[in-house]
């Protein structure tokens, strides 16, 4: 059999001229710059959705029979909710909720299309005692719920003082949160808020792992056949063996784009670790500190990482072999299409992965099937509610794909470079990959 | 010691490319290859180099099988000419040696003096795609000796130079001889392997046909040079309908005609009379390697070889199948 040949120092020389050539291309520098301009941009969504949040006013309508308790309950919320920042006096401030009577039809249809945000029913009970309902569209903000309760009791004590008889006792008003249409997951209510944003950078990093590992990949493959098309491959192939030479080529573009990936993470990690700051100097300190804000974690990125390089690898395989099996950088086109719609069924999974909670059965298997995996267990993590055994696993099996893969790789890379004026096509590729395998 | 083809066959699907193809090229000669596009050169370099695998039989070099061998043996030019277009010379020379196992320094100053040697120096900054056809070869001959191999392959190296740089590269044959490399190079120019060549192997379509030092082909062909000056007329259409005769230089007044068997001096020399041809020289010479060539294929090196159903030139590639080893 052939000559045995360790994959060092030759796999390196390859690897080092790839990754030189890659990064100092002006097509990397202008993608790092923009996509560098993404990464900030979604590090710091929060606190941008939050500036803006802090300009909208939000509507809540008081259903009520008795006028004393409208009048009450209009000015106990106003003084409540609608305090300045601090208490100083500025200007500019307008108070963020206006709190209007209305009939309850009338605000209950509100509700549905989002004109108002909440609703507090109020009711007397034959007793004298106060029922009050907050009613939300979803399960609403939190904070604001506590601020809701504390009016409530406020209203009790009011109506108590004005209406009851010296020496009755005083009962405290029956206060209830009536969320409707709330989304669930797993039977566990999930924060609106929290959902939101997960699924925000969910969508963007599966936009961006799928993105990367089409574009990385295609350019191996494209590295490939341009070094066949110009003939360098006549000197490289018996300069140095197909292991080699594919393992130097995934391996240097992969770390280009890892670099590229380091360029994109570091300073959406530095905007992480200083949003506190980022959001006081925004927001101001009142508003800053008003709620966590839910975004890119480093955990977040570091699942990003492995499956981009996993993902990466897998794919950057097989373009290299597709590579080798055509005699010019045009042809490529063909013979990829079914690899890039292998991506773009992960990528699909994916999305509906981030939809409903984590998706159905069809995506919980597909988040453990390569090369689907690398996007859709991706986008699992994103949503949240993913064993970690179940991200172990999503992994093992990747590996063991790509050293399947690695080894027909090649095989295929091996007999491709060689050929010359065949017409690429599917089926040639496939024919080579059976006697290949 | 020499480098041994051994009874190799090599087959690609229906076609032979190699049919029980033996030669010897003795260490420290330069050795010839010829043949016409297709019989098998590439093919025979390309089983040395490792990048094919011999069907039957074997090919050494010092007695030792070739996949037993470190790459850095040989050094390759292969007849398909590539260089990264867009790395400089001397960065791209630096990168091929380094693959070779030599180191950066000592590369980079071999190369420098190539470079230099071949009268481009200046071009070590630039970026190959900004040298001319003739300068690439240049640097790619370069790239094929820095790691300092023992055995040259070299895959018709002088197609496409000009005057000056054939001599330059003619050159450089020699005084890597000198210094110890074994060259075989493979060429379908007879000019060149006569200047260069003491011995040579002549194949065809796969078959060696003839083989050995120069001088004994010489003496032993049956073939003859016929020189012919004619007064005052360009190349005379009686000559191409004699039996035999090719003229393979042909000229205003003066032809250069190969003699086949069965093509005697003296009936060319009857025609020219019947034809009421002026004579200026006729001259019977020892005969040229093309001539032999002509003698022993049936048609000058220069013409595509005429080959069997989908044959096995060296361009049109051989199937898949037959090259993936070095993979495992």
């Amino acid at each position: 059999m052939a000559r045995h040949e360790p994959l060092l120092p030759n796999a390196g020389i390859v690897a080092r001229r790839e990754y030189r050539d890659r990064t100092r291309s002006p097509l990397f520098i202008a993608s790092t710059i923009v996509l560098m301009g993404l990464a900030l941009a979604v590090a710091l969504a929060p606190i941008a959705i939050r500036y803006f949040d802090r300009l909208t006013v939000t509507r809540i309508a008081v259903v009520t029979p008795e006028d004393g308790l409208a009048t009450n309950a209009l000015a106990i919320l106003d003084q409540l909710l609608n305090t300045p920042p601090s208490g100083q006096a500025d200007p500019d401030w307008t108070p963020p909720f206006v709190i209007e009577r209305a009939d309850e039809a009338a605000s209950m249809d509100a509700l549905r299309t989002g004109d108002v945000d909440a609703v507090l029913l109020v009711d007397r009970h034959p007793s004298g005692q106060l029922e009050i309902a907050y009613r939300t569209d979803g399960l609403g903000d939190q904070q604001r719920a506590q601020l809701v309760s504390v009016a409530a009791f406020g209203l009790g004590v009011l109506d108590w003082n004005a209406n009851r008889p010296a020496g009755d006792p005083f009962f405290n008003p029956i206060f209830r949160l009536e969320p409707i249409n709330v989304p669930t997951d797993a039977g566990e209510p999930v924060d609106p808020q929290e959902l939101a944003s997960r699924s925000f950078l969910g969508i963007v990093f599966v936009v961006l792992i799928f993105i990367t590992v089409v574009i990385y990949g295609m350019w191996v493959a494209t590295g490939v056949a341009a070094e066949k098309s110009s003939r360098v491959m006549e000197l490289m192939i018996s300069a140095a063996s197909p292991r080699q030479l594919l393992t130097g080529k995934v391996v240097g573009i992969g770390l280009a784009g890892l670099t590229q990936y380091l360029a994109i993470a570091i300073p959406a990690i530095g905007a992480l670790a200083f949003q506190d700051r980022i959001a006081e100097a925004v927001l101001g300190p009142a508003l800053a500190s008003e709620a966590p804000l839910v975004g890119l974690t480093p955990t977040l990125l570091l699942a990003y990482g492995v499956f981009f390089l996993l993902g990466f690898t897998l794919f950057a395989l097989i373009y290299a072999s597709m590579g080798a099996f055509v005699s010019r950088p045009d042809d490529l086109q063909t013979l990829s299409l079914p690899l890039s719609l292998l991506a773009m069924a992960g990528y699909l999974a994916a999305i509906a992965a981030l939809g409903g909670g984590g998706g159905g059965g069809l995506t919980r298997l597909l988040s453990f099937v390569p090369p689907f995996s690398p996007f859709v267990m991706l986008a699992r993590v994103m949503t949240g509610h993913v064993e970690p055994w179940e991200v172990a696993l999503s992994i093992a099996l990747l590996v063991g794909a790509i050293v399947v893969v690695a080894a027909v790789a090649v095989r295929l890379y091996a007999a491709g470079v060689l050929l010359y004026g065949q017409r690429p096509g599917v089926r040639a590729f496939v024919a080579a990959a059976r006697r290949a395998g | 010691m020499s480098l041994d083809i051994d009874r190799v066959t090599k087959r690609f699907a229906t076609t032979v490319a190699l049919d029980d193809l033996s030669f010897s090229v003795p260490r420290g000669r330069i050795f010839g290859f010829l043949g016409a596009n297709g019989a098998g050169k590439t093919t025979t370099m390309r089983i040395c180099l490792g990048i094919l695998r011999a069907d039957a039989g074997e090919i050494r070099w010092e007695g030792r099988p070739t996949t037993d061998l470190p790459r850095r043996t040989w050094g390759y030019l292969p007849e398909e000419r590539g260089l990264y277009a867009r790395m400089t010379v001397l960065d791209q020379l630096v990168y091929f040696a380094s693959l070779y196992g030599q180191s950066a320094d000592r590369a980079r100053r071999e190369a420098l003096h190539w470079l230099t040697r071949f009268r481009i120096p200046d071009y070590a900054d630039r970026r190959a795609e900004e040298l001319s056809k003739g300068n690439q070869q240049k640097v790619q001959f370069i790239a094929a000796i820095l790691h300092e191999p023992d055995v040259l392959l070299m895959d018709e190296p002088f197609t496409g130079l000009d005057p000056v740089n054939l001599a330059l590269l003619r050159e450089a044959f020699v005084e890597l001889r000198d210094a110890g490399r074994t060259i075989l190079f493979s060429t379908h120019q007879m000019e060149a392997a006569e200047a260069l060549c003491e011995s040579v192997a002549i194949v065809d379509r796969g078959r060696l046909v003839a083989g050995g030092p120069v001088r004994e082909l010489k003496r032993s062909s049956r073939a003859r040079t016929l020189r012919l000056g004619v007064d005052g007329e360009t190349l005379a259409p009686w000559l191409a309908q004699l039996p035999g005769v090719v003229a393979v230089r042909p000229g205003a007044g003066f032809a250069e005609l190969e003699l086949g068997a069965g093509a005697e001096p003296d009936a060319v020399l009857a025609a020219a009379v019947a034809h009421g041809a002026s004579i200026t020289r006729f001259e019977v010479a020892e005969p040229s390697l093309e001539a032999i060539f002509v003698d022993l294929v049936g048609r000058p090196a220069g013409d595509e070889a005429t080959l069997a159903e989908g044959g096995p030139s060296d361009d049109a590639e051989p199937a898949a199948e037959s090259m993936v080893e070095g993979a495992a």
